[in-house]
């Protein structure tokens, strides 16, 4: 058992064939567009204007509607304009596999049930951090910030899993870590697949095939994602009148045997699951008080 | 043409600014460091117009640095870059030190040519 999209569950119980299922996702393509496909479609904003709420996301912890007001692009009514009718379009992959004729009303309830019962172990609706470790909003706020710039800037697409306490973090082909100190003091530390570091060093680098790219850059791309993320933590710390500095970010030379927790640190885990199927962590060592 | 001096300990920015900084006929990338010692090196060897350097590195981090080349060098238009979202302290400190401007990463090419060649 492993943490797994609806559409795979269906395809691996036999509910649906894999062409349906393509099917089911290119009619949900093409019917759920994203806010910034949305906004153009409505003759909204530019590609241009885009590009720009876009970049101002990755530097400010803000949905693309907010700061394309903050920017001036859009009125808060165009935002809420675009918001509905996003919902209201919305096709959830059940429905579309419905609409595509693979699947019955009838028995989509009953496989649903199923799944949810399944991946319970997995799904993370909320981040909630283990009882007794100190400073718990802010690693909440890690992990929220790594979820949305894993999403914002590197384009992925990932079910976070629940957080856990652990003594040792697994072997890892590629661990890159920052430290927190001020008033809290532990170490970042975000695994990487080969897939995720491409992705992460395409955003970072700006360039649309990384193929060429020796190991050393596309390694320091995960480190300056990182730093990016880290650094939004330090300055939405700031905004709630909390202190933290940071560290450079460098990589783990022992990832591959896997790091163990320091005796005096807790060892937080925080597992995501790519829709391909691999995993890594955002891993946080937080110092005993 | 002005002469810009890049330092950051990140390659990937590196690369990336001096793709931007190149892509006119404005301004051009004589050197490159990787910390704030560096950093020092480099302005007093190439006397550069602009330096563009990083905030958080390891050896010595661009405050320190700056703190420093203000003194050396006080008439030197420094570009500090940041991935703390300009907000915060160091922003404020930045400024206060003799930095012309802070810009946030990752960068967007047309905000570092306007900042260019507004200092």
């Amino acid at each position: 058992m492993a943490v797994k999209f609806f559409g795979q569950f269906l395809v691996e119980k036999g509910a649906v064939s894999r062409v349906d299922l393509l099917k089911a996702i290119d009619l949900q393509d093409k019917t759920n567009l994203k806010f910034g496909e949305m906004v153009v479609e409505m003759g909204l904003m530019s590609a241009v204007q885009i590009a720009k709420v876009h970049h101002a996301q990755r530097s400010e912890d803000l949905q693309f509607g907010d700061m394309a007001v903050k920017l001036g692009i859009l009125t808060t009514e165009q935002v809420q304009q675009v918001l509905t009718r996003q919902r209201n379009n919305h096709l959830y992959i059940g429905e579309a596999l419905i609409k595509v004729g693979a699947m019955t009303t009838a028995k989509l309830e009953t496989y649903l049930k199923d799944f949810k019962q399944e991946q319970s172990a997995y799904i993370s609706e909320k981040i909630e951090i283990p009882a007794g470790v100190p400073h718990q909003p802010i690693w909440e706020m890690v992990a929220d910030l790594t979820y949305k710039m894993l999403t914002r800037v590197a384009n992925l697409s990932f079910r976070p899993g629940p957080c856990t306490l652990i003594d040792k973090l697994p072997s890892r082909p590629i661990i890159a870590e920052m430290g927190f100190s001020g008033e809290v003091s532990a170490r970042y530390l975000l695994s990487a697949t080969k897939n995720s570091r491409e992705l992460m060093a395409k955003a970072i680098l700006d360039e649309t095939s990384v193929e060429n790219e020796p190991v050393e850059v596309l390694d320091d791309s995960v480190m300056e994602f990182i730093n990016i993320v880290c650094g939004n933590v330090v300055a939405k710390a700031a905004q709630t009148g909390h202190s933290i500095e940071i560290s450079p970010p460098a990589m783990r030379a022992d990832a591959a045997e896997g790091v163990a927790v320091p005796a005096d640190h807790t060892g937080l885990m925080f597992p995501i699951y790519l829709s391909d199927g691999e995993v890594f962590e955002l891993t946080i060592f937080v110092a005993k008080e | 043409m002005k002469n810009v001096l890049i330092v950051d300990d990140s390659i990937a920015v590196s690369r990336q600014l001096e793709k931007i900084v190149n892509s006119g006929e404005e301004f051009e990338v004589i050197a490159q460091g990787r910390n704030g010692a560096e950093a020092i090196k480099l302005c007093q060897q190439h006397k550069p117009d602009i330096l563009c350097m990083d905030m958080n590195m390891p050896v010595m981090d661009g405050l320190t640095a700056l703190r420093t080349l203000m003194q050396l060098m006080p008439s030197l238009a420094v570009i500090m870059v940041t991935s703390l979202g300009g907000v915060g302290d160091k922003y404020t400190e930045a400024i206060r030190l003799g930095a012309r401007d802070v810009i946030s990463k990752p960068f967007e090419r047309d905000t570092v040519l306007e900042m260019l060649r507004r200092v």
